[in-house]
């Protein structure tokens, strides 16, 4: 149990060269005491230095890391009191599966009885009971990795640290066991950092989420407030699936007020939504992107306040618990998300509404939200 | 009638049986996606198809006659692989011409065939570029280019979206049905991605131990699996099973009665789980252990008195907020909804004598 705090972290590799590479770049984070936060970002976005920094594998080039008050920069990786799973981070090939995962407990003189008790507790959470007295070698990628993450919740650290921890896992398991590891790390109150590349297991574990892009700090959001509010144009793109419709488009003149003018791939002009909120420094020209969320877009009449288009069905895809259907609206292509099953083949016709809340709007250059829904975007807290 | 027709085939590598008397037919113009995870044998079954390999028994016919006896050039098939495979030193324009290079094609007519399914597939801009200047969506658009370049009647896609990012996977994934159907090709195509098979196939094989256990539309698939094995493929997060006791004309489940027939094991989809936070009639009592958000959806573990999981999936932005921690919870389960299977074969039993 533990507050985390990143203050203004940078890696820099090669400082000394001309061009000195900030694989991390002046990043800051604070995490509460058993929250669960995702480092989450393609691979090549600072992510996993980040980690690597936090556990004392990497040196800190800039910026302070603090455990509680506690600074860590310069304490040795077994100094730090962190639990760690770590890809590559190799369990010991002499000592069974049970051994791997007691071996920590043990040489803090934990009594053997609570030591069994808890080795038999996250096997059977991470389905690994089955294998405890195998050897590391005689195991599955998978299973390993399993084991792995079993050492590290096994101590319940006042801070764990996590580095894709979930990658190998059969499709089958992965949603029971996110949810166990979940409920797991909120019952004994585990800070936690993990890192992905995977956006879903991001949203399924973490409290908040830090996006991250060219060693740079995009958004550090709740899932919610991610999908909801995204800070700009690259998180508005990266997070769902299907991610955001997004467009290229501009503002101009309509019947006396503002709309915003959707352009199509070829940069002509598709459908206009009015944009009744003036006075946000929106001036007619200035160039934006549109993005709309594919399942706030409901199907039928426009209620008050909403927009309708219609468009023609290009694709209808059911997945069993939702559809993705793509329509052509005014020659631009736009997803829509649906719980059930819709008998529209492709051509049909289908009449949409458009809610103020599913709209947003990006700046032209430098991609900053400008509106969520009608309101205007607060500025990021950087 | 089925216009490529595949019966009994088997194929060994060593002391392994990968196929095991397989058999398929599919229509003309017809999008079936072979399903299945790895190690399965779907790339196998396309070598097959292609030329590259060679069965032991059965035969494949396009169109009514037998190609076994057709070296793979004189197939009359395409195929793209999940890795591209573009030579590297040629620009796009010759990867895609290569094939009717091969067949001694004109050049005037390489040249217009080319462009038209360049065109087709939005890469007419970059045919000069070599491999290593293409981005990986333009990389597998020119290798599906080089596929479709000679008008195949039957098309073979392995995996051709594994390599691509996610953005351009489900761009193509929506495109593809449309782009396939404007040549009007016949198109097997593999991938372990359930929901990429959903959303592509006409219909879905799933391939298992060395055969189709059960070939259907994807509404047929997730409706109504055959057993408890294809019903766990399909759907994230998958189907709950679970153990049910009945007793007096009554079922219990996860130590909850209710009024309904006999039935051995329940299958019951997460998304006919309605998660209630007030004691509900018809409804199990469980701790909410979890709530993990999934896209568009909810997801949350729940556990009944007797130590049963069960998974509950619901749209994002409905219903009460469930919190981050524990909580009681009741979970409605529409058991007009639920499969039934037998608890030792795993079949899936008809409804009517569940």
């Amino acid at each position: 149990m533990a507050t985390l705090t990143l203050d203004a972290v940078s890696k820099i590799y090669g400082p000394r060269l001309s061009h000195p590479v900030r694989a991390v770049d002046t990043v800051s984070l604070a995490l509460r005491d058993g929250e669960l936060v995702g480092l989450l970002g393609s691979s090549g976005c600072g992510k996993t230095s980040t980690l690597r920094m936090i556990a004392g594998f990497e040196s800190v080039s800039e910026g302070t890391i603090r455990i509680g008050d506690r600074i860590i920069n310069t304490l040795r990786p077994a100094e730090r009191n962190v639990a760690m799973a770590f890809e590559g981070y190799a369990l010991y090939p002499p000592l069974t599966v049970r051994d791997n995962i007691a071996f920590s407990l043990l040489r803090d003189r934990i009594p053997k009885a609570e030591v069994q008790q808890r080795v038999a507790h996250v096997a059977a959470l991470l389905e690994i009971g089955d294998i405890l007295d195998r050897y590391p070698q005689a195991i599955s990628g998978g299973q390993q990795q399993r084991v792995s993450l079993a050492r590290a919740l096994v101590r319940r650290a006042q801070l764990s640290l996590l580095d894709e921890p979930m990658s190998q896992l059969e499709p089958q398991l992965r949603a029971v066991l996110r949810a166990r590891i979940k409920d797991y790390l909120i019952e004994h109150r585990m800070t936690t950092v993990f890192v992905t590349h995977d956006q879903t297991e991001a949203l399924a574990l973490a409290d908040r989420i830090a996006v991250m892009e060219g060693g740079r700090l995009q958004q550090f959001a709740s899932p919610t407030d991610l999908k909801r509010r995204p800070a700009n144009f690259f998180v508005a793109s990266f997070i769902g699936e299907p991610p955001m419709n997004l467009f290229p488009a501009k503002m101009v003149r309509e019947n006396g007020g503002l709309a915003v003018e959707v352009l199509g791939e070829d940069g002509t002009p598709g459908f206009r939504l009015p944009w009744p909120h003036a006075g946000r420094d929106l001036a007619e020209g200035r160039t934006v992107h549109l993005g709309i969320r594919a399942h706030e877009i409901r199907l039928g009449a426009p209620r008050p306040g909403e927009t309708a288009l219609d468009g023609v069905v290009v694709a209808n895809q059911w997945l069993g618990d939702q559809s993705h259907i793509a329509l052509a609206v005014a020659g631009v292509r736009l997803t829509i998300v649906t719980d059930r099953a819709l008998a529209a083949p492709v051509d049909t016709r289908l009449a949409l509404a458009l809610p103020e809340t599913a709209l947003h709007l990006f700046d032209g250059d430098s991609g900053l939200a400008i509106a969520h829904g009608g309101r205007p975007a607060v500025a990021a807290a950087a | 009638m089925a216009f490529l027709d595949i019966a009994g085939i088997a194929k060994s590598f060593g002391k392994s049986r990968i196929l095991d008397g397989l058999d398929l037919s599919v229509g003309k113009g017809e999008f079936t996606v072979v399903f299945g995870p790895s190690g399965a044998g779907k790339t196998v079954l396309l070598r097959l198809i292609a030329g590259i390999l060679q069965p032991e028994a059965g035969d494949i016919r396009i169109g009514g006659t037998s190609i076994l006896s057709q070296g793979p050039e004189a197939r009359d098939v395409g195929m793209a692989f999940q890795n591209f495979a573009l030579y590297p030193h040629m620009p796009a324009f010759e990867n895609i011409a290569s094939p009717l290079r091969a067949r001694r094609t004109t050049e005037p007519e390489i040249r217009r065939r080319v462009h038209e399914v360049a065109e087709l597939l939005r890469i007419g801009h970059v045919l000069d570029h070599l491999p290593k200047q293409l981005s990986n969506g333009q990389k597998q658009r020119t290798a599906l280019a080089r596929s479709l370049v000679c008008s195949p009647s039957v098309i073979l896609l392995d995996d051709p979206l594994r390599n691509v990012d996610a953005k351009i996977r489900y761009e193509m994934r929506q495109e593809l049905p449309r782009l396939l159907r404007a040549v009007g090709a016949t198109v097997l195509y593999v991938t372990q991605d359930y929901k990429e098979a959903m959303a592509l196939g006409d219909r879905v094989g799933v391939l298992l131990d060395g055969r189709f256990r059960q070939i259907d539309t994807p509404a047929g698939i997730y409706g109504a699996p055959d057993d408890t094995r294809i019903a766990r493929l399909f759907g994230d997060p998958p189907i709950n099973l679970i153990e049910t006791a009945a007793r007096d004309g009554r079922i219990t489940i996860a130590g909850t009665a209710f009024p309904a027939g006999a039935a051995p094991g329940a299958g019951l989809r997460p998304e006919d789980v309605e998660v209630r936070f007030e004691p509900a009639e018809d409804a199990v009592p469980v701790d909410l252990e979890a709530v993990t958000p999934l896209n568009v959806r909810t997801v949350m573990l729940l556990r009944a008195a007797d130590g049963t999981e069960i998974l509950a999936s619901r749209p994002e932005d409905q219903g009460d907020d469930p919190g981050r921690g524990r909580r009681r919870a009741w979970a409605r389960l529409d058991l007009g909804r639920a499969l039934y299977f037998d608890r030792d074969t795993g079949a899936r039993l008809p409804a009517a004598t569940a």
